[in-house]
């Protein structure tokens, strides 16, 4: 732990060195090379079907690259299983929440804590969940599924943040929320950044909020990096601009 | 049971025979149905996480009868304490159930995992039909086909008294009790398991969505392989409950009650854990109920219950089974599909 944090500054935490990755034939991420450096929030931005997805899969270990590496914290991560690479302080909330509809709020928190084995702990963070969304508080011993897209979302990412990740994924966590949630969401996410040095790989259709709290991005087309550089020149790019951010 | 008579004398009915018979078959029903629950358990625990039937499990059931069989045979002499031996016949089935029903998950079912669903299911059946040869030669080593059980002394013996009321009517005996309590105790243990714990939790995750239970840093594999272990071990344990209480079995006596408690694990909700257990005991007294039904013929209107026999106790379970599904067809507890993902 300590050794990671005398390199911190240097190194990065996360790259991705010519990542090929298929679904059977379809050849879906084509050579990325991309890096994320520790209290980043980086911004991956692109269309449907761009491999958004599909990249933040691939750093999880929910697929497998068939070519490049995965270094995370300078380990060549590729290939590992996911659930081994979740317990080295990477969360990933994947696409469309998958919350657990059939536990309660609370056991989804216990499950996102399933590596760590002290109760005292497990239930600090609980706690530090319940402060970060109160809403979940209130909504405590209800089933997860029960609840609104929003909080749902809200659960999923608390349940990612039970083990204290040094890299938090989040594949579109404004994805179909009303205004006013999606304001909270990325409330939070800043904070998280600010507050608490996580860092922070951040998917989004809504490119316009997502390049607002990055400070680098990166715009993928059908599986290869189209540009990539400070937020907020990728914001004023006019190509991305017409592409993305819903200019004429 | 079937010793009882009403005796309609003129337009007086026996109301205390009428009664004694219906608490006979709630007694009874609920020692039948808490079997049928713990052994619809393997069935639905591992459909839970596979989505897999694990026709199998009816042999791993009877193994676990045949290992109790040969414990109780083995201490037949012992001057050890009868219930002692129980407690010996039940780890010693527990243990080798569970492990049979990893080692058969570990080689038949998980080389085939994202294989169209046919393909684990007739391997499961092929899978029951190599155990039950493979039981049928264990068995056979005895020298005989049908082995008869020989229980603890004291087993037997009628039950008289239960706090302070005469219960002689009941018919019932101390090894019913006996099963009665510890397939109940273990229905609670699953429940505080899965519903309490850390491994409950993330059984249940794994059960619903695997990919996103490895995103826990849940090992799925490892939770297969426990819930496998479970299963097995609670069929192990049902085999042990089957061999007191019909004190006979042999290679193939996995099969109709196998086939039962997987009718169990359906009419309750395939999946689902309380599901089982209440599928268990309705099955269980629908079960005996139609066996003594016809008794109640002799009350006034109620002569056509006498074309109900006894012998179509087995076929009115499977008969409440559709029924059931007819009206709710994700069972009585079942999550509709559209739930899971
Ligand atoms: N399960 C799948 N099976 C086959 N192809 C897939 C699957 N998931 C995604 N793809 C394909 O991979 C490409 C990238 O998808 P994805 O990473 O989900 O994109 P994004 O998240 O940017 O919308 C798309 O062409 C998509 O059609
Ligand atoms: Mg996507």
């Amino acid at each position: 732990m300590s050794a990671d944090n005398i390199t911190a500054g240097a190194a990065p935490l996360l790259e991705l060195r010519d990542v090929h990755t298929y679904y059977g034939q379809i050849h879906a991420l084509k050579g990325l090379n991309l890096t994320v450096n520790p209290g980043e929030i980086v911004a991956l931005i692109g269309g449907n079907g761009a491999g958004k997805t599909t990249t933040l899969k691939t750093v999880s270990g929910m697929m497998k690259p068939k070519q490049g590496q995965v270094i995370y914290q300078g380990q060549n991560i590729s290939g590992i299983p996911s659930h081994t690479i979740m317990q080295r302080s990477m969360s990933h909330v994947p696409e469309g929440r998958r919350i657990f509809p059939q536990l309660t709020v609370r056991e989804n928190l216990e499950v996102g804590a399933f590596t760590i084995t002290n109760r005292k702990l497990i239930e600090q963070r609980v706690q530090e969940g319940f402060a970060l969304f109160p809403r979940l508080k209130e909504r405590e011993t209800q089933l997860g599924g029960t609840m609104s897209g929003g909080e749902q979302q809200m659960l999923a990412i608390a349940r990612a943040l039970m083990v204290s990740p040094k890299l938090l994924l989040l594949d579109e966590p404004s994805m179909g929320l009303s205004p006013l949630f999606v304001e909270a969401i990325f409330d939070i996410v800043e904070r998280l950044n600010r507050e608490h040095g996580t860092t922070i790989l951040l998917v989004e259709q809504n490119a316009n909020m997502a390049l607002a709290i990055a400070q680098r991005a990166y715009v993928l087309q059908t599986g290869e990096i189209r540009l990539s550089g400070n937020a907020a020149d990728i914001a004023s790019d006019e190509s991305v601009r017409k592409a993305y951010l819903g200019d004429e | 049971m079937s010793a009882f008579r009403l005796h309609n004398t003129g337009d007086q009915v026996d109301l205390q025979t009428v009664m004694t018979i219906l608490l006979q078959v709630l007694v009874g029903g609920l020692s039948l149905g808490v079997l049928y629950a713990i052994v619809a358990l393997g069935y639905t625990m591992v459909y839970g996480v596979l989505q897999l039937i694990n026709f199998a499990h009816s042999e791993v059931f009877i193994t676990g009868g045949i290992v109790g069989y040969f414990v109780f045979h083995a201490l037949q002499d012992s001057s050890m304490n009868g219930y002692l031996k129980l407690v010996l016949a039940c780890l010693a089935a527990m243990i080798v159930s569970g492990a049979l029903n990893v080692v058969i998950e570990r080689l038949a079912y998980r080389p085939l995992r994202g294989a169209q669903r046919l393909v684990p299911l007739i391997t499961a059946i092929g899978v029951s039909l190599i155990l039950q040869d493979t039981l049928k030669f264990v068995v056979g080593l005895t020298g005989m086909f049908d082995l008869s059980v020989t229980l603890p002394k004291g087993f037997t013996s009628p039950l008289t008294k239960f706090a302070g009321i005469d219960i002689t009517s009941l018919n019932l005996q101390v090894k019913d009790v006996i099963l009665l309590v510890v397939a109940t105790l273990m229905l609670i243990g699953l429940n505080l398991l899965v519903n309490h714990t850390r491994l409950g939790r993330a059984i249940r995750a794994v059960a619903h969505d695997r990919q996103t239970a490895g995103l826990m840093g849940i090992d799925s594999n490892r939770i297969i392989s426990l819930t496998f272990l479970i299963g097995g071990a609670l069929g192990g344990l049902g085999g042990v409950m089957y061999a007191m209480k019909y004190q006979a079995l042999n290679a193939y006596s996995g099969m109709a009650p196998g086939m039962k408690a997987f009718s169990a694990a359906v009419l309750g909700g395939i999946g689902s854990i309380p599901g089982a257990m209440l599928g268990g005991i309705v099955l269980g007294w629908v079960e005996t109920l139609l066996g003594v039904v016809s008794l109640f013929s002799a009350l006034p209107g109620l002569h056509w219950l006498s074309y109900i026999k006894a012998e179509y106790k087995d076929l009115g379970g499977f008969l409440a089974l559709i029924l059931i599904l007819f009206i709710k067809p994700t069972g009585l507890l079942g999550k509709s599909s559209t739930e899971k993902v």
